[in-house]
């Protein structure tokens, strides 16, 4: 059989019509000359036009077979003889089988998945051994293989081939081939027999580790080569495919408040590139998530494109995206999803204990300005000591008491809507009085104010003698976001005046101090007072005491410190797990699992988790998720079944089953021990016999025709 | 043919080197002769014709001592015998002779003009008769042989008048020569010989039996003798209507090996026949074909 190694090339072949083109089309024209001998010339003519007729045959075929010589070589043709399988070991062999597991599997060809292939091929294989052959057989999976010693009990092997199923994972078959070798090694009442693995596999680059020692099976007399056999899946075929291989997105503010950048990164693996290739940015939980935007992506042939999109959420709280592409031959890997935390909604109430027309003498003017700025996600509402006490907190989530006289029959309301959740910050000023402030909030605070301190002789002057902060607590979530030069913003703060703090008593709430001034008085003291949080700043947030409010770093700080106050600030994801790998589902206070609804929106009841892995550990359980896409948890509270969307999870495909690139057969029977002890078959490149290579006679050829061209012409 | 300036057919340089040698016939012509061209006939009595100043070479026993006394200088006698050899120069205007390879180079005939013209101007100079014949597919132009010196001038006027054209018959010009000839002449014929009657050089062994001294200059073009056409090219006839379409590479081999058994024929031919033969290329300085050939005449007759 005759085959080519660059089949495209053969269009070179054309090149042979070039001297008959040329002769044709692109003749030149004799030019006429007198001569006088012209008798001469008839006479010569006479004598020499049958030689020089014969001449120009040969010299235009020699043309014409140097340039077909040259163009056939290139296509790399060669032939292949009928024998010439690796040899095989007289008498009975010892056989493992490996059948190729991993998602590559999954790929459709000519209406038939390559797995199915496979495993026909390893049942037709393990049809064929002798019934002398003791075999086994390794389904070669995500998951380490566990093969078993070869053994005469065919239905055992059967029983293994029909249970297999391709998974969503990587499969190392290297590793599995090792283990096919090790488990020949195992028996030794089979240390006589021939050894031989054959594997069942889709022949993907990704899956083998060439640079790992090859396998060897452990005789009396040493390590031995085993027979190998390959039986390739695609029977030769290229196996293209598209896949979106990451996802991220990060916060956006173009796209609004909620607004996240979502980046895709698409790979597609083939000869050909694919022009304004559909991208879907899929959002929502549930079988059916909504189509937020159609973009297109241009993916070039064999490389990677990144595409971002900008999505703005309508609401806070737990949000799923998925970049989805057109299914192809291999849909597991055609999307992705990713669950965010989008930053809620945080309702915060401002209560002006000095309000002022003129705006920077206002007490609450920079709060208000700093809450309500583009991107926060804080929705601030301002009102005064008066009005505060006709406010149903139960409307709001944090309460920012600013220079507050009193808060008068509203501190009870104000203590159990912190013990509930809320948050409370409180500052203050020239109107607050440090004993009222113990009466009404006392335990609340959490440090009781004392006396006003002056740092500076003259008051409103930013002096040497200003205070400053000093002692801040950088591992605070809400100040977490300061380092290096944006430190500054907080530590260039000059402040005149404030109130000094008593030390919490012994056997009060504890107490903790993110910021303390140069002379050691707390500036900002944090408090947790039930589920609710409390924060006091000891100065005023306007600029009568202090230049904070202008600081670069206020604006920030009063955002996280509302966000925190809220309990906004923990909301954090897990990082997204591939398929196969362990992920811990940390349950809330009085939930528990009932079950888990897959990408397919099949739900997985408990005690099937539990037969397929799932484990239960202090922080609740983990399982290692099999399929790649969206999983929703559905869990139990006071009898009420429910799916919990902070517990939903992502699971990406392993982007090396994506790279559906083909190994070279010649490669990998090399790396076996050669074409003596291994072959591939149903290879296209490697049939059964040894390549005999037609381009090197062709070059021959072409080297005799330039020769014989270059004779003719001199 | 692109028309060129004509050169000047008696080229000063040309003359001045051959103005030392006397032209001397080979073989003994019939006639009273005395002085530079010893005659067969001795003891016959000849007419003087003039005096002529000595000059190195010739004879002391013709000097007129009669002179010397009067005139204090050496003087030799001239007789009418001295000057009848008759030399016929036959040239070949056919259209074949108006070639040239390379139009840096004369024509054929404006080369064999060139050398009629020198060798008949040095036969006036020394009083031998020189006559003219212009060939061209029929005797177009024919001087008779005269020894004046005014015999030049028409002479130079008929060949720069001559053009290339017609068919090569050379056997009209022998038979004219045989016709109007007396015996003993010279014939100097300037040919190409691309005559379609094979048998030419035959034809001039007819003058050869007549006693007539036969002298074949054979002009050819380098062209014609290396054949340096690499291209096709479709070869045109000079005489006729006749073309041949070949590629010049191709037909090089061919075309030398028949020229060259063709002037291989040619030379032989004129041995056998006493036919003196020179061939001359056409880029070949003209004193490099008429001096070994004055030379040759002159050791002949010495």
């Amino acid at each position: 059989m005759i085959g080519f190694g660059n089949p495209a090339l053969l269009w070179g072949l054309l090149a042979a019509a070039i001297p008959l083109a040329i002769h044709l089309f692109f003749r030149r024209r004799p030019r006429p000359t007198p001569f006088p001998a012209i008798d001469f010339l008839l006479r010569a003519r006479k004598e020499t036009q049958r030689r020089l007729r014969l001449k120009k045959i040969l010299l235009f075929t020699a043309r014409t077979l140097l340039l077909a010589a040259i163009a056939a070589a290139l296509a790399r043709p060669h032939a292949r003889q009928g024998a010439g399988a690796a040899p095989i070991a007289v008498g009975p062999r010892a056989t493992a089988i490996v059948l190729d597991a991993s998602a590559s599997m999954r790929y459709r060809l000519e209406g038939r998945t390559l797995f199915e292939r496979a495993l026909a091929d390893a049942r037709e294989a393990l049809a064929g051994l002798s019934p002398e052959d003791p075999a086994t057989a390794i389904v070669c999976g995500a998951e380490a293989a566990k093969p078993e010693a070869p053994s005469f009990d065919r239905a055992a092997v059967r029983r293994t081939l029909d249970r297999a199923a391709p998974g969503g994972g990587h499969a190392d078959l290297t590793a599995c081939v090792q283990a096919a070798a090790q488990a020949l090694s195992a028996s030794k009442a089979q240390e006589g027999m021939g050894k031989r693995i054959i594997v069942a596999t889709d022949l993907t680059a990704s899956a083998w580790r060439l640079d790992a020692a090859p396998p060897a099976v452990d005789t009396p007399k040493g390590p031995v080569r085993p027979e190998v056999s390959v039986l390739d899946a695609a029977r030769g075929a290229q196996l293209p495919n598209r896949a979106v291989v990451a996802l991220e997105a990060e916060p956006d503010p173009a796209a609004g408040a909620r607004g996240y950048k979502v980046t895709a990164t698409l790979v597609q693996h083939g000869a050909e590139k694919a022009p304004e290739v559909p991208l879907s940015l899929l959002v929502g939980f549930g079988a059916e998530p909504k189509v937020a935007i159609r973009s297109f992506a241009e993916l070039p042939a064999g490389g990677a494109v990144k595409k971002s999109l900008l999505h703005g959420f309508a609401e806070g709280g737990a949000a799923a995206v998925q970049a989805q592409l057109p299914g192809d031959a291999l849909p597991l890997d055609d999307a992705r999803a990713l669950v965010l935390e989008v930053p809620r909604d945080v309702r915060a109430l401002i209560v002006n204990g000095a309000p002022s027309p003129v705006k920077y003498r206002d007490e609450a003017y920079f709060v208000e300005s700093a809450l309500s700025s583009p991107a926060s996600p804080v929705r601030p509402r301002m009102v005064d000591a008066e009005a505060f006490a006709r406010e149903d907190l139960s409307k709001v989530d944090v309460v920012f008491l600013l220079n507050v006289r009193s808060v008068g029959t509203k501190a009870g309301e104000l203590q159990r809507f912190v013990d509930a959740g809320g948050g409370l910050f409180v500052s203050v000023g020239d109107q607050v009085d440090p004993e009222l402030y113990a009466r009404e909030l006392g335990p609340l605070l959490p440090m009781a104010l004392h006396v006003e301190k002056t740092a500076t002789a003259k008051p409103g002057a930013s002096g040497a003698g200003a205070a400053r902060f000093a002692e801040l607590d950088f591992e605070h979530p809400a100040l977490s976001v300061f380092s290096g030069e944006a430190r500054e913003g907080l530590l260039g703060t000059r402040t005149d005046r404030y109130l000094l703090a008593r030390p919490a008593r012994a056997g009060a709430p504890s107490a903790r101090v993110l910021a303390a001034f140069d002379d050691g008085a707390p500036a900002l003291v944090e408090g947790l007072r039930g589920k609710g949080r409390v924060l006091l700043f000891t100065s005023s947030v306007d600029r009568d005491w202090t230049d904070w409010p202008i600081r670069t770093s206020f604006l920030p700080v009063l955002q996280r410190f509302a966000a925190y106050l809220t309990g906004g600030l923990e909301e954090r994801r897990q990082a997204v797990s591939s398929v196969g790998e362990r992920r811990t589902l940390r349950l809330g206070e009085g939930e528990s699992l009932v079950a888990l609804v897959g990408p397919d929106g099949r739900e997985r009841p408990l005690a099937e988790l539990e037969r397929s892995g799932l484990a239960r550990v202090p922080e609740g359980v983990t399982w290692a998720p099999p399929e790649p896409g969206l999983w929703q948890v559905k869990v139990s509270i006071r009898g009420e079944e429910r799916l919990d969307r902070r517990l939903a999870f992502a699971v990406w495909p392993d982007a090396r089953e994506s790279d559906t690139r083909r190994l070279d057969a010649g490669e990998l029977t090399a790396w076996f021990g050669g074409e003596s002890v291994a072959k591939v078959a149903g290879d296209r490149g490697a049939a059964d016999g040894p390549e005999l290579p037609l381009w090197s006679i062709l070059l021959v050829l072409g080297v005799a025709a330039f020769f014989l061209e270059g004779l003719l012409i001199a | 043919m692109p028309d060129q300036p004509r050169p000047s057919l008696l080229d000063p340089q040309v003359i001045a080197r051959m103005g030392n040698l006397r032209l001397r016939v080979r073989a003994i012509t019939e006639g009273l002769l005395s002085g530079l061209h010893k005659s067969p006939h001795h003891g016959q009595s000849v007419e003087f014709a003039e005096h002529k100043e000595y000059a190195p070479g010739d004879e002391i026993r013709l000097i007129d001592w009669k002179a010397y006394g009067k005139f204090d200088k050496y003087y030799v006698k001239k007789f009418e015998q001295e000057t009848n050899l008759r030399a016929y120069l036959v040239v070949d205007a056919s259209g074949s002779m108006g070639y040239r390879g390379d139009p840096a180079r004369m024509t054929k005939l404006e080369y064999a003009s060139a050398m009629a013209a020198s060798l008949g101007y040095l036969l006036v100079r020394q009083q031998d008769a020189a006559g003219l014949v212009v060939v061209a597919g029929k005797v177009e132009t024919a001087l008779p042989p005269r020894a004046a010196a005014n015999q030049v001038g028409p002479m130079v006027d008929a060949l720069e008048r001559c053009q290339a054209a017609g068919p090569t018959e050379l056997g009209a010009a022998i038979d004219w020569v045989i016709e109007h000839a007396p015996r003993r002449s010279s014939v100097i014929v300037f040919s190409d010989l691309m005559d379609r009657e094979e048998k030419v050089l035959r034809r001039l062994t007819q003058l050869g039996r007549r006693k007539h001294e036969v002298t074949l200059f054979h002009v050819l073009d380098p062209a014609e003798l290396e054949f340096p056409f690499e291209d096709p090219t479709l070869f045109l006839s000079m005489e006729d209507e006749r073309q041949v379409e070949a590629h010049g590479r191709d037909m090089r081999k061919g075309y030398l090996e028949l020229l060259g058994r063709w002037l291989a024929e040619v030379r032989r031919s004129a041995l056998e026949s006493d036919v003196d033969y020179t061939l001359c290329r056409t880029d070949a300085p003209l004193d490099s074909v008429l001096l070994p050939f004055l030379a040759r005449r002159e050791r002949s007759a010495a």
